[in-house]
């Protein structure tokens, strides 16, 4: 495989729009081509992540339709959909193509679109996710599931709500720092814990908030990539999978695909989790953030909640997670999720994150979970 | 052309009759519930339908407050996967329990229960 590089990026501002998700990506998508300082013309191939949009917008054949809005409507496009991972699939695969020597310059990115419809109506949709026959006849919605993880680790390992609510404090104060985010607000431990419930022990405050927004990255070949002005090295990029139905995970306090998807991420790189500097991870929910900082290797099985506790994972702790503000207060396009961490991991190893840089970052690590945890993608990246 | 093992259809109206049916398999004994094409632990193809006792206690629980569109005037209604005395876990919804004695551990039974003309997998007390 050939060296493969992120030599541009491009994220929309996060929150409500009123335009569709094509135009959402295709203004991220312009941002990353003028970034990587290339044109329209040099891009080979798009891989497109979108989720929803069927339901959202009535829209289906949204890779093309993105391409199209883009003015690139001839390049061979992809549509990919593992639920909120969708992005970061579309980019391992693209890293693949150009690692492989099919292509030299791909387009990989996202976008969603859910607020143009009510609450109830895509809490349904983000419920396709799970079995239809098994599960959402039952009623299961997304917070639900993570709700059901969140009581196994409690019952487990004596996690507390506070450790969980410790979690969408330490994002709301990141998210102060970034000005695509969501939410630049800060919230008290107080607030969290008595904001309405959501399905318990999950209330409001521990649930990411559904988001309108693009992102996109442009990869090169090395060759490409060295003319480039800040080349960021894909170090590695792995995806797991695992059973579709919660009944056949065997113990709800654990990801095994995060699990797997690091570690044949850190075999690829030659690295360990003692390497990674700087982490943007999948925090749909504050108690998946305490358990993919373990499956991750970053704290030990039991100890997340812990470590979010006494401010181990925030700027300028230990080991930063997602001083970008996560999906928490960043916010969570669905189909732009993996795309937009990329891209926050990106400008962190370039040093050019501002108020919210990780000083001396030179790993990174990006961890994407699709919907019931039957989807993960875990990359690494590294400086020259 | 390959035989189904059991189809969703067959297990759910069995379901229905309040039998809870799993296959295990003929070559290592591996139980299954739903059936898969080939057995996960051996990679065979050798199920043997086997009956379920119902009987299981609660692995995890929430109580949901927000409800997917249309089913807002169930809320709030508690979900638990239990894990069943054979080894399996299922999801279900749980009834007839109060929210405040839900807890990992507890006994319950399974029972079918219907939504929108569909049988779902329910739980109740022993």
């Amino acid at each position: 495989m050939r060296r493969v590089a992120v030599i541009g990026v491009g994220v929309t501002k996060f929150g409500r729009h009123e335009r569709t998700s094509a135009e959402l990506f295709a203004e991220a998508a312009a941002d990353a081509l003028a970034d990587a300082g290339l044109p329209a013309s040099a891009v080979q191939a798009l891989y497109y992540g979108n989720v929803v949009g069927g339901e959202t917008e009535k829209q289906l054949h949204t890779g093309p339709q993105a391409a199209s809005v883009l003015g690139i409507p001839t390049v061979p496009t992809t549509r990919f959909e593992t639920a909120c991972a969708s992005s970061h699939a579309a980019f391992r695969h693209a890293v693949m193509e150009v690692g492989a020597g099919v292509s030299d310059v791909v387009l990989v990115g996202g976008a969603e679109r859910v607020l143009n419809v009510t609450t109830e109506e895509s809490t349904e949709y983000f419920a396709y996710a799970s079995d239809a026959r098994w599960e959402q006849t039952l009623g299961l919605t997304f917070p639900g599931v993570f709700a059901l993880v969140a009581r196994a680790h409690m019952s487990r390992y004596g996690t507390t709500e506070e450790q969980m609510a410790a979690v969408a404090v330490k994002n709301h104060k990141h998210g102060t720092l970034n000005p695509k985010a969501q939410f630049q607000k800060e919230i008290t431990l107080e607030q969290v814990l008595g904001s309405a419930r959501v399905a318990d022990p999950l209330k409001l405050y521990d649930c990411c908030p559904f988001t309108d927004g693009g992102a996109a990255v442009v990869i090169a070949a090395e060759d490409v990539a060295r003319k480039s002005r800040r080349p960021i090295w894909v170090l590695g990029s792995a995806a797991a999978s695992d059973w579709m139905l919660l009944g056949d995970k065997r113990d709800l306090s654990r990801v095994p695909a995060t699990e797997r998807a690091a570690a044949a991420a850190y075999r690829q790189a030659g690295l360990g989790p003692h390497d990674v500097d700087v982490v943007e991870l999948h925090d749909c929910f504050t108690i998946a953030e305490i358990v993919a900082t373990e499956g991750l290797g970053l704290f030990e099985p039991g100890t997340g909640g812990v470590a979010a506790e006494k401010g181990w994972t925030s700027l300028g702790g230990k080991i930063p997670v997602n001083p970008s503000g996560g999906l928490k207060a960043k916010g969570h396009p669905i189909g732009a999720t993996g795309a937009a961490q990329i891209a926050e991991i990106v400008t962190q190893l370039r040093a050019d994150a501002g108020a919210r840089q990780v000083d001396g970052a030179r790993i990174g690590l990006t961890h994407t979970l699709g919907g019931n945890t039957a989807t993960v993608l875990v990359s690494l990246f590294g400086r020259d | 052309m390959t035989e189904p093992v059991a189809t969703l259809q067959e297990f759910f109206e069995q379901a229905r009759q309040g039998q809870l049916t799993a296959v295990r398999c003929g070559r290592c004994g591996a139980l299954a519930i739903p059936p898969k094409q080939f057995c996960p632990e051996c990679s065979q193809r050798a199920w043997e339908p086997t009956s379920l006792s119902g009987r299981g206690t609660i692995a995890s629980y929430t109580v949901i407050r927000v409800a997917p569109r249309g089913r807002a005037d169930e809320v709030p209604y508690a979900i638990a996967a239990v894990r069943l005395e054979e080894g399996v876990s299922l999801l279900g919804r749980v009834v007839d329990i109060p929210f405040e004695k839900l807890a990992v551990g507890l006994p319950v039974r399974f029972r079918p229960l219907t939504y929108n003309g569909q049988t779902a997998v329910g739980f109740g007390p022993r």
